[in-house]
């Protein structure tokens, strides 16, 4: 099966600092080989028609990963995130797509080891339930 | 503004049904505004579609713009062709909007993609309530710049009725204001309380939906 691509939404406060830090580690690099990092100001600023267009246009899922609950650099950016995750997830379910091709969560930018975590379970989720 | 909220998908999915090229047209004026028209949900609503086409094997092709005001003539030009080139249009207008792209093309099958809600105010970020119902002839100056018509549920203009208690109506006492405790909260406060013990006459309901369409005409502004 070809390598299914995901996209990965990237606060540029934490989860960018934290891929920057995994992916600058050998050993990391081979477990983020399938990730498309976008840099986003907040990850509130993940907006419902990007995702969906990320999905369109053939990726197979879109993470996105913020500051950690009540430690966001704008205050509820990432509680922001969290309502328009849960409205692009609405949208695939009323397009007979798993919504769980979206994901949220949230790290500080010291968490590199997390990310590569979240990346991996991921990916596995991808891999097992989605459809080409 | 005029608001609005998206029909349910199911909906929007049958009204397209069998069709092959479908343009979503947005509006960037009041359902812009009230987020349920513009385009950004021109955009969503086609990235759904186009999802779902894929997972259900539809062949519909969807094209999408959005223009300035859909009740206004002139902002048609831009997407003549668009509008041309498609077996139907998906207005995401409010109801003006939808029937008067129908008129300024009569060829073409004109579809809604939003329910039409009311005439009302940004009360604070993501809601909208009714503030005004078009009657035609306002009388918010007589009640303290409250409307009865619209924040009274039973547009009572000689109120409260038994229906008000603790500032609530009774026709939905979580989600609803009395209207008429507004009116008298607010006229008391202006110290204006002491108009209210006048009778309201009946009002003439003809200046608004009880007369039929309504029409203005500014001879001054006619070519």
């Amino acid at each position: 099966m070809a390598e299914r691509r995901i996209t990965a939404l990237l606060c540029e406060n934490s989860a960018w600092k934290a891929y920057l830090d995994a992916a600058s580690a050998g050993a990391a690099a081979s477990a983020l080989g399938r990730i498309d990092p976008v840099k986003l100001p907040c990850s509130g600023k993940a907006e419902v028609g990007l995702i969906l267009k990320i999905l369109e246009q053939g990726s197979a899922g879109v993470l996105v990963l913020g500051c950690p609950k009540d430690n966001c650099t704008f205050i509820r950016g990432n509680y922001r995130a969290e309502k328009r995750i849960g409205a692009a997830r609405a949208a695939l379910r009323e397009a007979g797509w798993d919504e769980n091709v979206v994901r949220l969560d949230f790290i500080s930018s010291l968490d590199g080891h997390r990310l590569l975590d979240i990346v991996g379970s991921f990916e596995r989720y991808i891999d097992d339930h989605s459809s080409p | 503004m005029i608001t609005a909220v998206r029909k349910p998908f199911d909906e929007i999915a049958a009204l397209l049904a069998g069709r092959r090229k479908v343009l979503i047209l947005g509006c960037g004026t009041c359902v812009t505004v009230c987020m349920a028209g513009g385009e950004k949900e021109v955009a969503i609503l086609a990235s759904t579609l186009r999802l779902a086409g894929k997972k259900q094997g539809w062949s519909l092709e969807i094209d999408e713009a959005t223009i300035e005001r859909q009740c206004d003539r002139e902002f048609f030009d831009a997407v003549r062709e668009k509008v041309a080139a498609a077996d139907a249009v998906l207005s995401m207008a409010c109801g003006v909007g939808v029937q008067f792209l129908g008129e300024v093309f009569p060829e073409t099958q004109v579809l809604p993609g939003l329910d039409t809600k009311f005439y009302g105010a940004t009360v604070s970020q993501g809601v909208w309530a009714e503030r005004c119902s078009g009657c035609g002839s306002c009388v918010v100056g007589e009640f303290g710049g409250v409307c009865p018509v619209t924040r009274c549920s039973k547009s009572l203009l000689n109120g409260p009725c038994g229906g008000s208690q603790k500032g609530k109506c009774e026709v939905d006492p979580e989600n609803i204001d009395c209207g008429w405790q507004l009116i008298y909260d607010r006229m008391k406060a202006l110290g204006i309380l002491d108009k209210l013990a006048a009778i309201t006459p009946v009002k003439d309901w003809s200046t608004g939906r009880h007369g039929g369409p309504g029409k203005i005409v500014k001879e001054d502004a006619v070519l």
